[in-house]
């Protein structure tokens, strides 16, 4: 039997850069920053400086009474998704039984537990609304997609921290691929900018301080001056279908997903560990059958983290060799942040970008390259190339959990 | 404004019904309001006329009449009717 092929035929995006999957990629031609001060009613007590935060129109996608009933996190991905349904083109009442929802979050409903908590611990009121549970659980935004769109196949809701909707993207590729389901709306959200929760990450020491000059460029990965990564929120959805359901009713094909590395450090709850990536980038060109040099665009992690980056830089060196010279990489968590669950999808989209358009899209405010960080960089500005036949994406997790994707040009 | 006028007034807002053309006698899921979404109406309810109904009760509600007559017998032993 020939293999199945994997078409990404839509994409949504709700990102601190844009709204759209389109926007998004104008905003990183035009790197355009998302990182901005965090208002004091977010910023309250933390000590968080900024963030990359969306502000987000609810009342334009959602009735009032609707929007009151559904997490911020599960705003963004049901917006997302309907982006990414819409874009396909895909008719979802055709077969309802064989679409399905893979999702990934980190936190899940982190606003509603929040308020939750805040109401029980702060004002010692105990009576909470009856929809705590279903607005805060961990599976409620992609639950809510799976509802919205009556897509009635396989789903599932994984949380690995950073590397949550990388692998909601590859599993929802071989679960096609195994012949269980013949579409699926893969991707991720998160909406963690809640004030308990920046304090939480706050006391993990890995945040970038506001850059005393210029607030949007307080992320900076692979630069000497690196200082911690910057949360953000957000979500990034996509269909994907069998390549043949897909061409048979002439849907647009973005590019094909042909590679998913997944392996686990093993080795410690936080601390990067090299070989460990190695094993997912070198399972994920095995599974898509290229070599490194195959590769023109790695999106890395690239969170600006003083361990993290190095650690990175050399597994890209081990596996890509002498072609790692040659291989263009950039993170651009520098502009959008650190969306955690919704990471991996966001950055993916990103990662696109040179096979749908030819840009490479860059890590910005990148003055001063760290030596440690041996790689070629694409800094400050996005740059214009041949599209590649491939792209590779990095989702390196706490947890120890890596998740590497492959795409290739239609 | 009386009870079921309140009670109705909740309601559009909540379900984004038109408050005139809800038909107190109508089962609640022929309104489209399903049990989560009646439980949460239950907690805006309970807050808005400062009464509490018991679980036992909830379950002989069908209705937004019924409703309105828990309420009012609520209201009238906690002598706030």
């Amino acid at each position: 039997m020939a293999e199945r092929r994997i078409a990404l035929t839509g994409a949504g995006v709700i990102s601190p850069l844009a709204l759209s999957f389109q926007e998004f990629h104008r905003a990183l031609c035009e790197a355009r920053p998302g990182i901005r001060r965090l208002p004091p009613d977010i910023a309250q007590g933390s000590g968080v400086q900024v963030g990359a935060t969306i502000d987000w129109p609810a009342s334009t996608h959602f009735k009032e009474a609707e929007s009151a009933n559904l997490d911020r996190a599960s705003q963004f991905a049901l917006v997302a998704a309907s982006q990414a349904i819409a874009a396909s083109g895909i008719d979802a009442a055709g077969n309802r039984e064989r679409f399905g929802v893979y999702w990934g979050t980190g936190l899940g409903g982190a606003s509603t537990l929040e308020t939750a908590y805040k109401q029980v611990y702060g004002a010692g009121e105990w009576r909470l609304r009856p929809l705590t549970v279903v607005m805060g659980m961990n599976n409620a935004a992609g639950s809510n997609v799976a509802v919205r769109h009556g897509l009635r196949g396989p789903f599932a809701n994984f949380a690995t921290a950073c590397s949550s909707s990388a692998m909601a993207l590859g599993e929802a590729m071989h679960v096609i691929r195994s012949g269980r389901a013949d579409a699926m709306v893969a991707g991720g959200s998160e909406a963690l900018l809640v004030p308990g929760t920046l304090a939480a990450w706050q006391a993990l020491r890995t945040l970038a301080a506001a850059d005393a000059a210029d607030p949007a460029a307080s992320c900076k990965p692979f630069d000497k001056r690196r200082a911690g990564l910057v949360l953000g929120e957000g979500a990034a959805a996509f269909v994907l279908e069998e390549e043949s359901h897909a061409r048979s009713r002439g849907a647009p094909i973005l590019a094909l997903l042909t590679g998913y590395g997944n392996s686990c450090d093993a080795v410690h709850m936080s601390r990067p560990d090299r070989d460990g990536q190695v094993r997912a980038m070198r399972a994920a060109l095995e599974e898509a059958a290229l070599a490194p040099d195959s590769i023109g665009y790695i999106n890395a992690h690239g969170t600006a983290t003083s361990v993290g980056d190095v650690v990175e830089s050399e597994a890209i060196n081990a596996v890509f060799g002498p072609a790692a010279e040659a291989v263009p990489v950039s993170s651009t968590k520098s502009l959008h942040g650190h969306l955690l669950g919704g990471a991996g999808a966001l950055e993916f989209a990103a990662a696109l970008l040179p096979l749908l358009r030819g840009v490479l899209p860059p890590t910005a405010f990148l003055d001063q390259p760290d030596p440690a960080c041996k790689l070629r960089h694409v800094p400050k500005e996005a740059q214009q190339v041949a599209p590649p036949r491939a792209v590779m994406s990095n989702s390196f997790a706490f947890g120890g959990s890596n998740v590497v994707l492959i795409a290739e040009r239609v | 404004m009386d009870t079921l006028a309140r009670i109705k007034d909740l309601a559009s807002k909540e379900f984004s019904l038109d408050a005139a053309a809800l038909d107190p006698a109508a089962p609640l899921d022929k309104l489209g309001i399903d049990s989560l979404s009646f439980i949460e109406f239950m907690f805006k309810v309970e807050e808005e006329f400062g009464v509490s109904v018991s679980d036992e009760d909830l379950k002989g509600i069908r209705t937004l009449a019924d409703l309105e007559r828990h309420i009012a017998t609520a209201l009238a032993s906690a002598g706030k009717a």
